[in-house]
């Protein structure tokens, strides 16, 4: 190769130049954001219980519907709707055994959520935990993907409870789509479906998760299939707000980095959103489509933050929230003006749920400034 | 945790629809205008301005349709509290074998203020600094190990020994109150207590000002303040040691070095200590249940106090020099929660509630929670009152000045049923809420909290006009107080319809607080914010001209290390505070935003 004109040399220096110039202008000013300039009038929405969280809002705003260990004579969470309105909650599990990750049907308004009641071993498993706590010997905690969990739904008053999955294998994660006519959710049936190398054998030992795929269903749970194929936890699905798409979090094989993903309703058009090699994970669309909100450990394994990004994953992911503790699950309201998360910003081991207005129009300026991801790194 | 919160049938959409969420803020700024006007001469307790407010208050109560509590007549129940204590010619004699003297007028004797009246004859002991470590503290120090005391008159040092390092400092400072050498002197027999300023300390050779107390009875032994002067005199009589070098020799803490006779000498005391009594005036109505069965279930109360300071006379005003004397408006404090009470009171007027709810404003609240505390006290006798069957107590104090949606709610730790009762009343109102498990705070919820009910404050936080003439009614935001009365009201709404009263959890009271106002002396012109409970102190506002002003702190910093301990709450600093130096600088390093600075202040005497 020959050496290159001087001027040339000199023109790429200068565009060299331009360009720091043109993309250090925006992130300049994305590193002058704070959490004021998207959330406003931040505040904790549940007191009650050791620990609450998984907000999700009802189709007209006024309900929420979230998980909270406040049951008497039950350690793990129950499913509880909350009016917006009156602040008064209501159980709508049945009481027993562990629940978790409800949705509420647009149409009709019933609950749907993954629950252990019907295993007999329930009460047993609920004394043996409070035993544990007591002791002192509280693990630290962590989701256990029993394989006894199925999707049920109930009505918001917690009558004509209907079991909507019956195979083998953690079944939960599930949530409607906006018609109200299909859920997706999240499913280990595959681990006890097919006989599974001695590798595979091994791993639903350590990480029974990792054969976690995005599976969808009618509402009745009827036209069970499958979405997704590929080695470690797929899960977390929601529709977007005009049912064409599904975000969704998938995890690499060891279980520790997780990034954002979408496809369209069929399974189709799958594209992976984010990408810091971090654990990026409980993502959710805004109701405008234009983009996803999520949470990601980035700045610190147990320094769990949430973010937003275009939902095509062409820029670098906007940060929102600053505050010690974790902040993660974030769930915008159908008017796309508030929002709702998971966190201990108030100090101590349990998350709360978290409640604050929604500022759009700053989101939309700060995804529109932030740089692109291919010039990022 | 019990299930406790059963609901009332009230369907919930008529409890919200009952609680209205439009603003009256016209009705709470004409509360706060009045009560905080400057006719009202800043509601003294015992005075014509607390008066005047007391009956403002009561046709509030009456116009809104409480009655009067059973058993009382009126709105007004009045309480006795002693007003000021002053010195009504105490003496002192001396007599040895050769001559002797005697001292009158206060600049050389003056009682102490929680002194007996009496005249005491007797030999003289020098007990040191007067000084008893008990002996659960693992800390061998006790002034009269050596010394026997019965029947004498003990003189002693006050404070305690000035040269310690900082660690004995900080134990033998919290037993160096007078009340407690008071107390510890007479355990032992002694007919008098007798207290100098030593030449080596803060305030050397001085009298000890009467200090504010409360107290209608004295504490059961005579005690007196004598100067430097007179203290010398009778050192006069010690062979080998002057009042100094005896002084010294106890100074660095040593335990083994002890006190001694003064032989040969006669101490007469007689003290005379004049307590001024006056009444002061809780007011209070009751708003009827309307469950026929309420008459047997225990009632709400929502109080708040609405007493102020007057014009700073006793002892707590922040005043600057040059605003000293003032009208202190109390507008904040607590002119907010009165008339945040009544606001309370009219949206529970209007609406159906089971138990029966009181609405009570308290007097003598600055000067010690009389008010309440006679109201606790007085109710025992009254059966429809008894304090065990108060269902709980909502408390306003300070609740005016609210920034940034934030509001702190104190003492929750005292049920296991207010998360989910300030859960449910929050979420319509939406505050930012800061909970606060500790019930001990400085305001009247204690009282009750003492009586084994369940107790909550709200709280808007400290600020610089906090007792000052300059806390004033047009500083009040009151578009968020009337959002604190809707949220007291829903608390108060959700308590009545309970069908079974919250239980009462007892919180083990923080044992490691500095001793008694009179040890603290050390003044820095902090003003704390007592809302948060972030790692360190954040001050929220610094006393203009104060030590902590001139070092160079400023409001919204937050104090991390006083004096070379560790600052991780207001309790740490109030223990640091005891063990700092006069006169000495000390460093104190604080964040200020995310940076880190570190200056010195030098801490001026209290008096």
């Amino acid at each position: 190769m020959t050496e290159p004109h001087p001027r040339h040399r000199i023109r790429l220096a200068m565009a060299a130049l331009l360009a720091i110039g043109i993309s250090g202008l925006p992130s300049a000013a994305v590193a002058e954001l704070s959490e004021a300039d998207f959330l406003s009038r931040v505040r904790r929405l549940t007191f009650e219980g050791r620990r609450a969280g998984e907000g999700y809002f009802s189709p007209d705003g006024k309900k929420l519907v979230f998980q909270s260990e406040r049951h008497q004579g039950n350690p793990f969470y129950q499913i509880y709707l909350l009016d917006l309105e009156t602040g008064e909650t209501s159980l709508v599990s049945p009481g027993p055994g562990k629940t978790t990750c409800p949705f509420i049907r647009p149409g009709s308004g019933d609950v749907l959520f993954g629950s252990t009641h019907h295993d007999p071993r329930s009460e047993e498993y609920q004394r043996a935990e409070l035993e544990a706590r007591a002791s002192g010997q509280e693990r630290r905690y962590a989701w256990d993907y029993d394989p006894e969990m199925e999707i049920w739904v109930a009505a918001a008053d917690g009558g004509g409870l209907t079991r909507l999955t019956d195979e083998r294998g953690y079944d939960a994660e599930g949530s409607y789509s906006p018609d109200g006519e299909w859920i997706v959710f999240a499913s280990t049936r595959e681990a006890f479906q097919r006989e599974l190398s001695e590798e595979e054998a091994k791993i639903l030992e350590i990480n029974p998760a990792y054969f976690g795929e995005i599976y969808i269903m009618r509402a009745d749970g009827s036209e069970q299939r499958r979405l997704t194929d590929a080695p470690g936890y797929d899960g977390g699905p929601f529709f977007s707000a005009d049912g064409s798409k599904i975000v969704w979090r998938r995890f690499d094989e060891e279980g520790l980095i997780a990034d954002v993903w979408t496809m369209s309703s069929d399974g189709s058009n799958q594209r992976q959103i984010t990408d810091f090699g971090s654990m990026s994970w409980a993502p959710y669309l805004h109701p405008s489509g234009e983009y996803i909100f999520f949470a990601s450990n980035k700045h610190g394994f147990a320094n769990f933050e949430v973010f937003i990004v275009d939902a095509d994953g062409r820029k670098e992911p906007v940060r929102v929230t600053y505050t010690d503790g974790f902040d993660g699950l974030p769930v915008p309201s159908p008017d796309g003006r508030r929002l709702a998360w998971t966190s201990t910003r108030h100090g101590g081991e349990g998350g709360q749920l978290y409640f604050a207005d929604w500022n759009h129009e700053s989101a939309l300026a700060a995804l529109a400034a932030a740089a692109d991801r291919s010039s990022a790194n | 945790m019990r299930q406790l919160l059963e609901f009332a049938a009230a369907p919930a959409i008529l409890l919200i629809l009952a609680v209205p969420a439009a603003a009256d803020t016209a009705a709470l700024e004409r509360h706060v205008d009045r009560l905080a006007a400057e006719e009202l001469e800043g509601r003294l307790t015992g005075t014509g301005g607390e008066r005047a407010a007391a009956e403002y208050l009561a046709a509030e109560l009456e116009q809104l349709g409480a009655k009067p509590l059973p058993g009382q007549s009126g709105y007004l129940i009045p309480f006795e509290f002693t007003a000021g204590t002053s010195d009504d010619g105490s003496t002192l004699a001396l007599a040895w074998d050769s001559g002797g003297h005697e001292w009158t007028g206060v600049e050389s004797i003056q009682a102490l203020s929680f002194s007996d009246n009496g005249s005491v004859s007797g030999g003289v002991v020098f007990a040191g600094y007067g000084l008893v470590v008990p002996e659960s503290q693992d800390f061998g120090y006790d002034s009269y190990a050596t010394l026997d005391v019965e029947d004498k008159i003990v003189v002693v040092l006050r404070y305690f020994p000035e040269d310690l390092d900082q660690e004995s400092r900080s134990k033998l400072a919290r037993y160096s109150g007078l009340r407690y050498k008071a107390l510890q002197a007479r355990e032992r027999g002694a007919r008098a207590l007798v207290v100098v300023s030593g030449p080596r300390s803060p305030n050397a050779g001085e009298i000890i000002p009467m200090a504010f107390d409360t107290a209608v009875a004295g504490s059961g032994i005579v005690a007196a303040s004598i100067s430097g002067a007179v203290a010398e005199r009778l050192f006069e009589q010690v062979p080998d040691k002057t009042l100094e070098q005896a002084q010294a020799a106890l100074d660095d803490g040593n335990p083994h070095v002890t006190g001694f006779e003064i032989a040969g000498v006669e101490l007469t005391l007689d003290v005379k200590v004049e307590r001024e009594t006056r009444t002061g005036f809780n007011v209070a109505g009751i708003l009827a249940g309307n469950d026929a069965q309420t008459a047997d279930k225990p009632y709400v109360i929502v109080g708040a106090h609405y007493d102020h300071l007057g014009r700073g006379d006793s002892g707590n005003s922040l005043a600057k020099q040059e605003e000293a004397g003032g009208v202190h408006h109390g507008a904040d404090d607590n002119a907010s929660g009165a008339a945040a009470v009544l606001a309370a009171g009219v949206r529970l007027a209007g609406t159906e509630h089971r138990r029966h709810v009181v609405l009570a404003f308290w007097s003598g609240e600055e000067l010690g929670l009389l008010g309440s505390s006679a109201f606790v006290n007085g109710a025992k006798s009254e059966p429809t009152l008894d304090p065990g069957r108060v269902a709980g107590y909502l408390n306003m104090d300070m609740v005016g000045r609210m920034r940034d949606n934030r509001l702190t709610v104190q003492a929750i730790g005292s049920s296991s049923a207010w998360p989910i009762l300030i859960e449910r009343s929050n979420v319509p109102v939406g505050f930012d809420l800061q909970t606060i498990d500790d019930p001990y705070l400085p305001t009247d919820s204690t009282a009750f909290n003492s009586a084994g009910v369940p107790t909550l404050n709200l709280f808007t936080g400290s600020h610089e006009d906090y007792h000052r003439p300059s806390d004033t009614a047009d500083k009040i935001n009151y578009e968020d107080l009337d959002r604190v009365a809707r949220f007291s009201a829903l608390i108060a709404r959700r308590l009545a319809d309970l069908e079974e009263a919250p239980d009462f959890v007892k919180v083990a009271p923080r044992t490691d607080q500095g001793g008694g106002r009179d040890t603290l002396r050390a003044f820095t012109g902090t003003i704390p914010d007592y809302t948060t409970e972030v790692e360190g102190l954040r001050l929220s506002g610094v006393i203009e001209g104060g030590p902590a002003a001139e070092g160079g702190l400023l409001e919204g910093d937050v104090i991390t290390e006083f004096a070379g301990q560790k600052i991780a709450n207001i309790y740490d600093y109030t223990y640091a505070l005891d063990v700092v130096k006069v006169g000495e600088p000390v460093k104190v390093v604080f964040l200020r935003g995310d940076e880190r600075h570190e200056i010195e202040i030098v801490p001026r005497a209290r008096d």
